[in-house]
């Protein structure tokens, strides 16, 4: 029988994951190394630019993915305890707050374009290079940012339908697991990003 | 002896983290993002926030996100020494790229 279970190895499946995550903190550690070169060249340009950022939206959000991070892992701790319901509960809970930071940044998004800093727009192009600079890391980063929590969501999804089959349960949890650490790597990478955008002033 | 009986137990039984404890975490990583914030926006005229400020502040939350919501406080040893091995690879790497650019 393809697949029957009997190959399972919950340690494996995290190990792999692990792995994973190493990649992906490598890749935003790429960006990060950007970040902090062009800083480097730049650091007026990049003060001013900063100045632009909505810091209120941005503690709001950091807020919310650290509640969304707390739920995750108290379904966690659902599941271990036998109750599947409540840990659907609590997943869709982090999905939801999933949602209210991509609405949040939708608007973020919407306000800066609006004043013409995506680039391309002819503001964006009229600006001084190292502020400029500042724009293009802050779309790409939190876009990229962005595509890790809708990516999460769906993963969330799939635990949430699987659970509900009782295919997670309390002897198999391994999935729950590997969302809840996705998801953690997600929040760790905008603990980052928060303050290098926003804060530094 | 009495060692190893606990590591046969731990092995058979998963650790279960306590809401409580979630609760707690979270608690601590709010209390943290106050004061980053608080900084950045309060101390704006003492020009308090540096870029160091702010990685330090970072790192600590993500040291408690990854000691108790990624499990690493319960995890074998090898999670940790590995988390650990590609923080040195990168932070080398970053280092060495402002040396190199300090001493230009």
């Amino acid at each position: 029988m393809p697949n029957s279970g009997h190959n399972r190895d919950a340690e494996a499946s995290k190990l792999g994951m692990w792995l994973f995550l190493f990649t992906e903190l490598l890749l935003f550690g790429g960006l990060f190394i950007v970040y902090m070169v062009y800083r480097t060249l730049n650091p007026e340009s990049f003060l001013i630019a900063s100045f632009e950022l909505d810091v209120a939206m941005g503690t709001f959000n950091t807020i919310v993915l650290l509640v969304s991070s707390m739920t995750i892992a108290m379904s966690i701790t659902a599941i271990q305890l036998g109750d599947a319901k409540k840990s659907i509960a609590l997943l869709i809970t982090t999905m939801a707050l999933a949602m209210v930071f991509l609405v949040v940044k939708y608007f973020e998004w919407s306000a800066k374009i609006h004043h013409g800093l995506f680039p391309g727009h002819e503001v964006y192009q009229n600006l001084p290079p190292g502020e400029s600079l500042f724009f293009f890391l802050y779309f790409f980063m939190t876009g990229l940012h962005a595509l890790h929590i809708i990516i999460g969501g769906v993963i969330i999804a799939v635990v949430i339908y699987r659970t509900n089959k009782g295919l997670v349960n309390q002897d198999r949890f391994t999935l729950t697991e590997n969302a809840g650490l996705y998801w953690h790597l997600v929040d760790l990478i905008w603990i980052y990003l928060f303050p290098l955008f926003y804060l530094i002033h | 002896m009495i060692q190893n009986a606990e590591n046969i137990k731990e092995k058979e039984h998963h650790h279960i983290s306590s809401y409580k404890e979630h609760f707690s975490t979270l608690m601590a990583l709010l209390l943290l993002t106050v004061i980053t914030v608080a900084i950045s926006v309060f101390g704006a005229d003492l020009r308090t926030m540096s870029v160091f400020t702010a990685l330090l502040i970072a790192t600590v939350k993500v040291i408690v996100v990854s000691y108790y919501f990624m499990h690493l406080k319960y995890d074998k040893k090898i999670y940790t020494w590995l988390v650990m091995i590609v923080a040195i690879l990168f932070i080398s790497f970053a280092v060495l790229t402002i040396i190199e650019y300090l001493n230009r």
